[in-house]
């Protein structure tokens, strides 16, 4: 289609008319230019038409040109519900309209308008209890018609990401009053922020009339603007919208597909305001459309609205409108001034003067549809009587176009957010913002100034007291500025109610004067309670153009003032934003050994264990059992080696260590010989078990703690938490990144150790089990210590972090001759529960005492005091309600049992299984389980329900499986 | 120095990032002598001549230092010792001063220092207090292990580092030899600037164990701004 409405410059400040841009919309060619958006090219094809209602499948245009409704919500081929009056077009642009059925013109959907007598407000939540079973029947009907657009299943991830950035003073909103208050505070030195969420700075001197002529804005925003770019203290940023105000002024701001996570020392909020429909039969009509939408239209886009107008008005405004109207070269019908005796300022006059057919005190009180049946055509005015009531007749006037011009609501969303409170004022009919949060102001038209002059001097003023806080200046503040001397541009009651009803207060839900009566008569007379009910304000637009009037009627309905009525919550974010803006470039950190490549070299198959990467096991996934058997049989007969470098290393230094070690963990600590390890199991104040490790002494001050891998960083936090109170003279040190670390275990262990360790005697006499020592492996400074996790004869290697590959490669070049291989952790859990070794977290949980899970053992029962000991003492003082015993399955041809299933005893449950696996040593099924004492004798039977609710015979059995007389591992 | 990739495999000490390295073409150089123990330490990366790095490394440049000589000392006695020692003190915690041979002492608080090598390796207080026995409550933290060293430097290092980091560093408010001790993309870290002559840079110390995710996120972060690897060459150049 060809451009056909566009109006010669200086309309069009945005577009580049050299500049041809092709798109489609609804399968059809269109063709606008740079800098248009999608509602402007499309108006300048005449196309008015955008979308289909919510509810109703009304037909809906532009409406604010702002990018404030939901009539201009278009489907993308990569978004739904994108704003056509916010995205600019771009060539070969696919756009689509939403909501209908059949075809935008001729939709199938808008029949349920006959019917919506029968869908009263509420009628969800009526639908949902009555009659019985209705709801079954309205279901699915309502699920199919629910939510708007279709998401794109195909969608391709792109990318988005975040960036912090940094500001004395950020200034939001770049109208005059944000220009003004960046310039002032930038002239104090301060590093300011400045950002509009339109493509262009200036806000309203982009579009208003501020004189008869049409001249000063346009002047006044050159000036400003050309200042504000030449100065290098502030940034500007367009197109950009700050989406919230949270805590110490931290402001999100979206621009692209970046988030900006901003910190101002102060705020200065001159979001401006939002202009108000008026209410009335049919005022959604395609050609209905706020004034300054209009002006938008023109001046941004020069785009002509339509060809004849009436301009509706309760402020002056209206006929500044009107003007810019007759110099578009629109016929303007009539100026409908809501306003009795209008008190005019110059502009009115002029325009006045022009000829212009006025009628005051009068209302449009219904829109009618052209002969197309999709777009206005002519209004209905009546003479206003009282509040809300029009005469009996009126006249009607033929006009394509509406410009409502009846009053604002301040952009009061971020301020409210903050804590701010709104405030009406029934003189002025307008809310008030006060109680701003603290670093943070309002200026300008949001602080309820509606002269030029005062709303430049109020923004001033706000950065003034701003740049003084942060000692920039020391400016004096003059005095506010008294909001009783300007003239309120609202109207206090733009609601005119129909018989035939469609007089919409909220564009979003299709609600209607009556549904917001009704929903009070139906006794949800709070507004917040009105909101749920009716849903009004809950649509895309968040109440922008609803909330004024729901107030006004709700306080109407229920005898309050609108000042007690109030409006409803405004919460984050401001407008819709993308999931990539909140989830894009998100911090997942990963944690990988010296060591991972050659795991990954030698086919394992990692898993995560928190952010480290571990190997389960080595080889293809399709034999997994059969390679994790041959691990541990390798391990049992020969020699093994595993990558232990995720767990946790803390160093413990001092005149205190001993002592300190004491208090913390349940075992003796101040007897331990240097040169040895010993266990060390840590319980809670509770006497809950939550970690184990070994303690290895390598002097009288100095002690080595292991500790597991997920706990780690618990045990370093609790040891300083611990150490606050104790104020012991002791170094504590978390080491674990430090080393990488080796288990290297098996009857063959020594053998592959000697070759490569010159400087420790490894013979058993001289480094029993349970020793420690420092030396060199491969040449790599070494802690060494015999453990017997997996039970066997075993060393773990404790290195330098970035020597872990050149350990690695040693040792497995070395063992080579004996066979050596790597083994992963599923092996290592079968081994250590073969040994019977619990694994903390696995085997225990949040209850776990270390009697239930027999390590009685390790609770040293002289020393005065450790943390958890004392309710340890009085847990022992009553009988075990639960105990962990081990089991194995006979029946080979039973399911092996899982952790968590659950052991029987009868149909009572009497404990879970904590840990079970087949057993390549015993070849059978072996296993940990919480059962009751009376089960636990050894040789007594309980029932396992395994998966698929098949019950599998356990025997009890004496712990551990393999090697009871520990021989192995003391090799 | 005799650069080579073989010594790669040979080195005791590899850097958790070397794989990477070699991907992208690096050259070693061995750092067999002084105090850097057997280790392999990118020089610069093939396709690039000394003098393109340089260029990057001052537009902006990330390296691989974590091969490099680096210590910590921790408790009540140490700021005496490490003075009796012969390092220069930061007056205060969370600052950084370059001694003469070019080692790097930061404060992390009152009774912490880190001490990093210069760009070849060599650092007499590292030496000297590695070989010293400290005395009590005095103690050595192992930071060439715990922590790995990667350097952002060049002009938009700032902005890059603001992509990741919400601690404000740019240059007029985050002056050289200050220390922030914060979150670099959701891993804790030690962050110095540390200017090489007029370039802006900054090193970055952190958990060893995430250093490839740390290294992915910087790489991930600098691409709009054309940042890339560069080698200690052209560090040393700067």
């Amino acid at each position: 289609m060809s451009d056909q409405n566009r109006l010669a410059p200086p309309f069009g400040s945005l577009i580049d008319r050299q500049q041809p841009i092709s798109f489609r919309f609804e399968k059809q060619n269109y063709q606008g230019f740079a800098g248009d958006n999608i509602a402007s090219a499309l108006a300048a094809n005449q196309q008015w038409l955008l979308s289909r209602s919510f509810k109703y499948h009304r037909p809906r245009g532009l409406l604010t040109m702002a990018g404030q409704d939901a009539n201009t919500m278009i489907q993308l081929s990569s978004d739904p519900n994108a704003l056509a009056d916010r995205i600019a077009i771009s060539d070969g642009l696919e756009v689509m309209a939403q909501n209908y059925s059949g075809s935008l013109n001729r939709d199938r959907g808008a029949l349920l308008g006959l019917f919506s007598k029968f869908l009263p407000v509420g009628f969800y939540y009526k639908a949902f209890f009555k009659p019985r079973g209705m709801w079954e029947k309205w279901a699915p009907l309502i699920r199919k018609k629910a939510g708007l657009g279709v998401i794109n299943q195909d969608y391709q991830v792109e990318y988005y990401d975040k960036q912090y950035q940094f500001y004395d003073v950020a200034v939001i909103g770049a109208g005059p009053a944000g220009l003004c208050a960046a310039l002032e505070a930038a002239k104090t030195g301060a590093e300011v922020l400045l950002v509009d969420e339109n493509a262009s700075l200036g806000g309203s001197l982009n579009y208003s009339r501020l004189d008869a002529e049409g001249n000063t804005a346009r002047v006044l925003r050159q000036a400003l603007v050309a200042e504000v770019e030449a100065n290098d203290n502030i940034t500007a940023m367009t197109s950009a919208t700050c989406n919230g105000w949270f805590a110490d002024n931290w402001l999100p701001i979206i621009c692209g597909k970046r988030l900006y996570k901003v910190r101002a020392k102060k705020t200065i909020l001159c979001v401006g305001s939002l202009e108000q429909q008026a209410v009335f039969h049919n005022n959604d009509l395609p050609g209905v459309i706020m004034s300054s939408a209009a002006q938008r239209l023109m001046h941004l886009y020069g785009v002509r609205p339509g060809k004849t107008a009436v301009v509706v008005t309760g402020n002056n405004e209206g006929y500044a409108t009107a003007l810019d109207l007759l110099d578009a070269g629109v016929q303007v019908n009539a100026i409908i001034d809501l306003r009795q005796q209008p008190e005019y300022d110059a502009i009115a006059e002029y325009a006045v003067s022009k000829g212009l057919e006025v009628k005051t005190g009068y209302a449009v009180y219904a829109a009618n549809k052209d002969s197309g049946g999709l777009h206005l055509g002519s209004v209905e005015v009546r003479e206003i009587m009282s509040q809300g009531i029009c005469a009996a007749e009126g006249n009607t006037i033929l006009c394509d176009t509406l410009c409502m011009s009846v009053g604002y609501t301040p952009t009061y969303q971020l301020i409210c957010q903050g804590g701010g409170r709104l405030s009406y004022d029934d003189t002025s009919a307008m809310f008030t913002l006060t109680n701003c949060p603290e670093d943070c102001q309002i200026a300008g038209s949001v602080n309820s100034h509606w002269l030029l002059d005062d709303v430049m001097a109020d923004a001033r003023r706000a950065a003034m007291i701003a740049t003084n806080e942060l000692d920039l200046s020391s400016a004096t503040v003059p005095a506010a500025i008294a909001l009783s001397q300007q003239q309120s541009p609202n109207f206090g009651w733009p609601i005119f109610a129909h018989p035939k009803g469609k007089e919409f207060v909220d564009f979003d839900e299709d609600l209607q004067i009556a549904d917001i009566i009704n929903a009070t008569r139906d006794g949800y007379e709070h507004v917040q309670l009105v909101k749920r009910y009716s849903t009004c304000g809950m649509g895309p637009s968040q109440g922008r153009h609803s909330a004024l009037a729901t107030a006004r009627l709700v306080a109407a309905a229920t005898d309050k003032t609108v000042a007690q009525t109030g409006v409803t919550t405004a919460r984050p974010p401001f407008s819709a934003e993308h999931l990539g803006h909140s989830a894009g470039r998100s911090f997942y950190p990963a944690q990988r050994s010296n060591m991972h490549y050659r795991h990954l070299e030698a086919g394992a198959q990692m898993l995560q264990a928190g952010a480290w990467y571990r190997p389960a096991y080595y080889g293809s996934s399709d034999q997994r059992q059969d390679w994790i058997n041959n691990e541990v049989n390798n391990v049992r007969n020969n020699v093994g080696l595993v990558d232990v470098s995720t767990l946790g290393g803390i160093e413990v230094r001092g005149p205190d260590a001993p002592e300190f070690l004491n208090r913390f963990y349940t075992f003796g600590f101040l007897k331990q010989p240097v040169g040895k390890a010993r266990y060390a199991l840590l319980t809670n104040e509770a006497g809950v078990i939550i970690d184990d490790g070994v303690a290895c002494r390598f002097t009288e001050q100095h002690y080595y703690v292991t500790a597991t891998t997920g706990g780690v960083g618990n045990v370093y936090q609790s040891m300083l938490k611990w150490n606050a109170q104790w104020c012991l003279d002791v170094d504590i040190a978390n080491v674990t990144s430090a080393y990488s670390a080796v288990n290297i275990a098996g009857p063959n262990a020594r053998r592959v150790l000697a070759k490569v360790c010159s400087d420790i005697d490894l013979d058993s006499q001289a480094f029993p089990y349970m020793g420690v020592r420092e030396g060199n492996v491969a040449g790599i400074p070494a802690r060494v210590i015999r453990v017997g996790f997996v039970g066997e004869l075993g060393y773990e290697v404790h290195i330098p972090q970035h020597c872990g590959e050149a350990l690695w490669d040693a040792l497995i070049e070395t063992g080579a001759e004996f066979s050596i291989k790597p083994f992963g952790i599923e092996a290592q859990r079968i081994l250590r529960l073969e040994k019977g070794h619990i694994i903390i977290g696995q085997d225990t949980d949040a209850m776990s005492n270390p009697n239930e899970v027999n390590m009685g053992w390790a609770i040293a029962k002289k020393k005065p005091f450790f943390v958890g000991g004392r309710s340890i003492q009085e847990l022992n003082k009553t009988p075990l309600k639960r105990c962990q015993v081990g089991f194995v399955v006979n029946d080979l041809k039973a399911p092996i049992p899982l952790e968590s299933h659950l052991v029987l005893d009868g149909d009572r449950m009497t404990g879970r299984v904590t840990s079970c696996n087949y057993s390549p040593t015993l070849n059978k099924p072996v296993g940990l389980a919480f059962v009751e004492p009376d089960q636990a004798e050894a040789g007594s039977h309980f029932t396992i329900k395994s998966s698929g609710g098949v019950m599998v015979e356990a025997m009890v059995v004496k712990l551990p499986f393999y090697d009871p007389q520990t021989q192995r591992q003391e090799l | 120095m005799s650069p080579s990739i073989d010594i790669v495999t040979t080195a005791l000490r590899r850097s958790q990032l070397y794989r990477r390295h070699i991907e992208m073409g690096a050259v070693f150089e061995s750092l067999g002598d002084g105090t850097a123990g057997d280790s392999a330490l990118v020089s610069y990366y093939g396709a690039n001549n000394h003098q393109q790095e340089l260029t990057q490394a001052q537009h902006l440049g990330l390296a691989d230092l974590s091969t490099l000589p680096r210590m910590g000392f921790k408790g009540l006695g140490t700021p005496d010792w490490a003075a009796g020692q012969g390092i220069e003190l930061p007056a205060q915690p969370n600052q950084a001063t370059l001694q003469s041979d070019g080692t790097l002492v930061a404060r992390l608080s009152q009774s912490e220092l880190l001490l990093a090598s210069n760009l070849n390796g060599l650092s007499e207080s590292i030496a000297s207090t590695t070989q010293s026995t400290p005395p009590e409550r005095v103690y050595s933290l192992p930071r060439s292990d715990s922590h790995s060293w990667l350097v952002l430097c060049g002009s938009r290092a700032a902005e890059t580092l603001a992509k990741v980091c919400g601690v404000d560093l740019r240059p007029h408010k985050f002056a050289n030899g200050e220390v922030a001790q914060t979150s670099i993309a959701k891993i804790n870290g030690v962050l110095v600037r540390n200017d090489l002559g007029e370039t802006l840079s900054y090193c970055i110390f952190s958990d060893s164990s995430s250093v490839e995710f740390l290294w992915d996120s910087l790489h991930d972060a600098m691409a709009e701004f054309k940042g890339a690897a560069i080698g200690i060459q052209a560090l040393r150049d700067c």
